[in-house]
């Protein structure tokens, strides 16, 4: 979307919709949306990841959680891992399996937020010294204990291993709430993702609409992008049969479930804790150079010279168009 | 001119046409753009709206540790490729060339990788070659656990990981490779087959003195083929290892790709398309000079 809004390629959508209709989308719809103080697109539904873990196995492990709402420091998560492994049980499900870059990004940034790093300068232009900090390098490395200590899989090749009895705990997003749901029941129990620091950060984002510079009828693009995100005749029906989070507050009336966990945490973190991914035109090439990262960490790659080699391939990127 | 010459270059031409058209249409049209894109900034959200660079594009890829390392993996991967891809076909075509019923059959079966979909091969091998996590181990450790070699994270370990595609792309491609080298040696003259029989030569004397020689031009073909498949690899480490670890599997094609689709850099993307370019045409052109030698 930065990178349309940096071609010039969209409208800006604030004409369309009053402030009033604007307060009622979840915060990160807009955020994601906002370039310089404008938005430029909006979506129907939002995402989140989450830490799924099984009560059973937490119980015979010894295994005990913070209170509702709260997540667990990086240390307390390790010393999770390490009883459940101690029962000959894998820890934690981290699908590094999945083939879309996207995830490792999406799923693993808080972690580095929580460890006070940053993907990007705030200006979006620069990532040398700011991918490889030495907090990144810090936050990269507890990271990569988890596979060190052997308490996730580097190279998984069951998609679902918490839902066939196989992991404790699984790291995973909004769309395995349902299947988690039918095959745990009351087994099933949800934290938010560990931290690195003090505060807990959460992912979001999902699909969004603009409209095009070149369209020839925006305000009637405008009228469509206004009924697709209208909680009952746009939101409702979509969610339904996307499993999708709604992103708008008065489209919660309309789902039953969002008053208790897991659904409840999915509300609670993109209200309170979660944190869109970085809006620069250079977003492509920054999300798959930092997945090929994290993949090589994960197999025990050196951290620093790592995130150092990917700091070069993306700046080099930036630099030819700046 | 008479009218009949005249009327049968206009058929001439009628016959051409399409050809030419197509040849035209996408061939010739799309790489002279890729040419022209290749001097230029363009950007492919807005092709049009771009401006010469001159040899910027090629400066900057030329002197990309990036690229060097791209080009160094294709090298390597076609060095490792290209000689046990041809022997291993040209020794399997020495056995299965028989005209009997159940060498027919296995000529088929060593056929049926070529026709198999590239990325349902990767992801099988991807689960053959699957390292050991917890209770979960690929068949391929299990295999060379029996030859007393410790497991391996083959897709995963550095040094590994462009051998094990090499030899799983030898496996795939093999076939082709093989079904030329016998219709090759179908065209060996039976005359000097049993001419050399009487004079008492061998059959590995028969193979390096009679066959090799007939068969220079099927060899040569069959090499310069195998070099410019091996050159154009993408599918199977994109699937496999998606470039990595450490960058190790990225060839020529997935940085075209990535200059193109990922960082949306149309003109650069062209810049390494046209050195690609050049590097396949020389292959071709050394093909060609090597084999005319032996018609004249």
């Amino acid at each position: 979307m930065a990178r349309l809004v940096d071609a010039k390629l969209l409208y800006p959508l604030n004409a369309w919709f009053t402030s009033a209709e604007l307060e009622d989308f979840l915060p990160t719809v807009l955020e994601q949306g906002t370039i310089d103080g404008r938005l430029y697109a909006l979506g129907a539904f939002e995402s989140a990841v989450v830490l799924y873990f099984n009560r059973d196995v937490f119980n015979a492990a010894g295994v005990t959680t913070p209170a509702t709402g709260q997540s667990w420091s990086w240390p307390e998560f390790l010393s999770a891992c390490a009883k459940v492994r101690h029962q000959g049980i894998e820890p934690v499900a981290l699908h590094m399996n999945e083939s879309a870059d996207e995830w490792f990004t999406y799923a693993f940034s808080p972690l580095v937020w929580s460890g006070e790093g940053r993907l990007i300068s705030t200006d979006g232009k620069r990532v040398s010294g700011v991918l490889a900090s030495p907090e990144n390098v810090r936050t990269l490395t507890a990271w990569q204990q988890l596979f060190r200590l052997e308490f996730a899989a580097t190279d998984p090749v069951d998609p679902d291993p918490f839902g066939h009895g196989r992991s404790a705990m699984d790291w995973s997003g909004h769309w395995m709430a349902r299947p988690h749901v039918t095959d745990l029941g009351d087994k099933l129990g949800v934290l938010p993702l560990p931290r690195m620091g003090d505060k807990s950060f959460a992912p979001c984002g999902s699909w969004c609409w603009g409209i095009a510079r070149q369209s020839k009828h925006p305000e009637l693009a405008a009228l469509w992008l206004q009924w697709v995100t209208d909680s009952e005749h746009g939101i409702v029906p979509i969610v339904r049969a996307n499993g999708a989070i709604p992103a708008r507050r008065s489209a919660f009336a309309f789902f039953a479930e969002y008053a208790h966990a897991p659904y409840a945490l999915f509300r609670d973190q993109l209200e309170r804790s979660a944190r869109p991914r970085p809006r620069t035109p250079y977003y492509a090439t920054l999300t798959q150079r930092f997945a090929a990262a994290l993949r090589d960490i994960a197999r025990g790659a050196d951290v620093e010279r790592r995130l150092q080699e990917a700091e070069r391939e993306i700046q080099r990127v930036i630099d030819r168009r700046n | 001119m008479t009218t009949t010459i005249r009327h049968s270059r206009r058929v001439a031409w009628a016959f051409l046409a399409p050809a030419l058209i197509l040849l035209g249409v996408f061939v010739a049209w799309p790489l002279l753009r890729a040419a022209i894109w290749s001097f230029t900034n363009a950007d492919l959200l807005a092709p049009n709206d771009s401006h010469w660079t001159g040899v910027s594009n090629y400066a900057d890829v030329l002197t990309d540790p990036q690229f060097r390392r791209a080009f160094g993996n294709t090298a390597l991967f076609a060095l490792m490729v290209v000689p046990v891809q041809s022997a291993v076909a040209f020794v399997l075509a020495l056995w299965v060339n028989r005209p009997e019923h159940p060498w027919r059959w296995l000529r088929a079966v060593f056929f049926v990788p070529v026709v198999v979909s590239m990325p349902v091969l990767a992801v099988l091998w991807t689960m053959l070659y699957q390292p050991v996590q917890g209770s979960e181990n690929g068949l391929i450790n299990v295999a060379v656990r029996w030859l007393g070699i410790p497991p391996q994270a083959w897709l995963s370990d550095p040094p590994l990981a462009l051998p094990a595609i090499a030899f799983m792309s030898v496996w795939q491609g093999l076939g082709l490779q093989m079904m030329v080298f016998v219709a090759g040696l179908q065209g060996v003259p039976r005359v000097l087959l049993e001419a050399s029989r009487i004079d008492g030569a061998n059959a590995f004397q028969r193979v390096v003195h009679v066959v090799i020689p007939a068969m220079r031009n099927t060899i040569i073909f069959v090499i310069t083929v195998t070099t410019i498949l091996a050159a154009r690899l993408f599918v199977q480490p994109y699937l496999m290892t998606r470039g990595g670890p450490g960058n190790r599997t990225r060839s020529l094609i997935q940085l075209i790709y990535e200059n193109t689709f990922v960082s949306q850099d149309l003109g650069r993307a062209c810049a390494i398309a046209m050195l690609f370019l050049g590097l396949v045409a020389a292959l071709t052109l050394l093909q060609r000079r090597w084999s005319t030698e032996e018609r004249t």
